[in-house]
């Protein structure tokens, strides 16, 4: 791969995800919002992880897969269940990994 | 310092025990402990398939550094290694991360006070799982600038230094799939969706945003790993937007 691509690539990625980053926040921040979109705005984190949650358990590798046989979903579902009853974000995580290795490379899900 | 004024008086004011903030800092590092833990992995992840392609330790890590963009990292790789010119790389890049849009506009009236640089700081920072984190946390009332510029803090270092470790132990570390780094970021998210879900109202919309992101593809007949990120960025409007409009206060 060419040096000078890569150098590039690595400079344009830097602006970029700043940019996209960066600019909604200086700006919002700086006017008024109506209630109504305050409310929507409140709505966005939950729906954000709502669909990247479905999109990585429910469709990894590009298939939708609602079945026991899909080791990402088992293993979101203890995650689930780890975080709901111990509050621990890194227990869970780290349950939700350790499930995910084992149903796959023991069970050869 | 503290000790001096607890062991001074009895009738201290209020705001003697309020944290400082390098205690708020220190809080933030310690929220985005598994954070880190995540993107170790992951980062070592990124490192190996870099080198697999072209990028040497030092571009791996400047890049990691830099762009701190996870998905859109990898999915640039994937573009450059398929051949393609630069401009198809960015723009990749740039769609896989436009739900930072929408992140940065959620974060916006609650950095109202900021100044610009620590808000650059913030932005720069600013992944699914530091907003995450630092919504919740925000929340529960206790999120501050200097929390959350150590959740950043912490997640940036686990970042960059799984890269660079990745990259520099490309040779013995084979497929990092082994070690569930594929996972790690679904546990992550269903972690925070847990969290987030809270209310009944919440589950509720976080379940159509969802069902949304599954359904759009197979109307569209679209390549899912192409649209993935605008479906994502999609659903959230849609599912949020059906939110106000369902739940008028």
């Amino acid at each position: 791969m060419n040096d000078a691509v890569i150098w590039t690539v690595i400079a344009g990625m830097a602006i970029l995800n700043f940019a996209v980053r960066f600019v909604p926040i200086a700006v919002v921040s700086r006017v008024n919002l109506p209630g109504p979109v305050l409310r929507w705005l409140s709505y966005i984190p939950v729906s954000v992880m709502g669909a990247l949650v479905a999109s990585e358990v429910l469709r990894p590798g590009g298939q939708i897969d609602i079945s026991p046989a899909n080791p990402s979903l088992l293993a979101a579902v203890l995650t689930a269940f780890v975080y709901r009853f111990t509050r621990s974000f890194l227990g869970a995580t780290v349950a939700g990994m350790a499930t995910f290795v084992f149903l796959r490379s023991v069970l050869g899900m | 310092m503290r000790s001096v004024s607890e062991s001074a008086s009895h009738n201290q004011t209020v705001t003697d025990t309020r944290p400082t903030r390098r205690s708020r800092f220190a809080r933030g590092l310690r929220l985005g402990l598994p954070i880190f833990l995540g993107y170790m992995p992951v980062g070592m992840a990124f490192g190996v398939i870099a080198t697999s392609i072209g990028f040497s330790i030092a571009q791996a890590g400047i890049c990691s550094a830099t762009a701190l963009a996870g998905a859109g990292q990898f999915i640039a790789l994937g573009v450059l290694k398929a051949g393609e010119g630069v401009i198809a790389v960015l723009v990749a890049t740039t769609v896989v991360n436009l739900r930072y849009v929408l992140f940065g506009a959620t974060l916006s009236p609650h950095v109202r006070g900021m100044h610009l640089p620590a808000q650059a700081l913030l932005a720069f920072t600013l992944t699914d799982e530091t907003f995450a984190v630092n919504m919740n946390d925000r929340r529960q009332g206790l999120s501050t600038g200097a929390s959350m510029a150590g959740v950043g803090a912490i997640a940036w270092s686990g970042w960059v230094g799984g890269t660079v470790v990745g990259a520099a132990t490309a040779a013995w570390i084979g497929d990092p799939r082994a070690w569930g780094v594929d996972f790690a970021m679904a546990a992550m998210f269903t972690a925070l969706l847990v969290a987030m879900a809270e209310t009944r109202r919440h589950l509720l919309i976080g379940a159509v945003a969802g069902a949304t992101v599954l359904a759009l593809p197979e109307l569209a007949r679209l390549d899912v790993r192409i649209g993935s990120s605008w479906f994502v960025v999609i659903a959230a409007v849609a599912a949020a937007t059906l939110g106000v409009l369902a739940f008028d206060e």
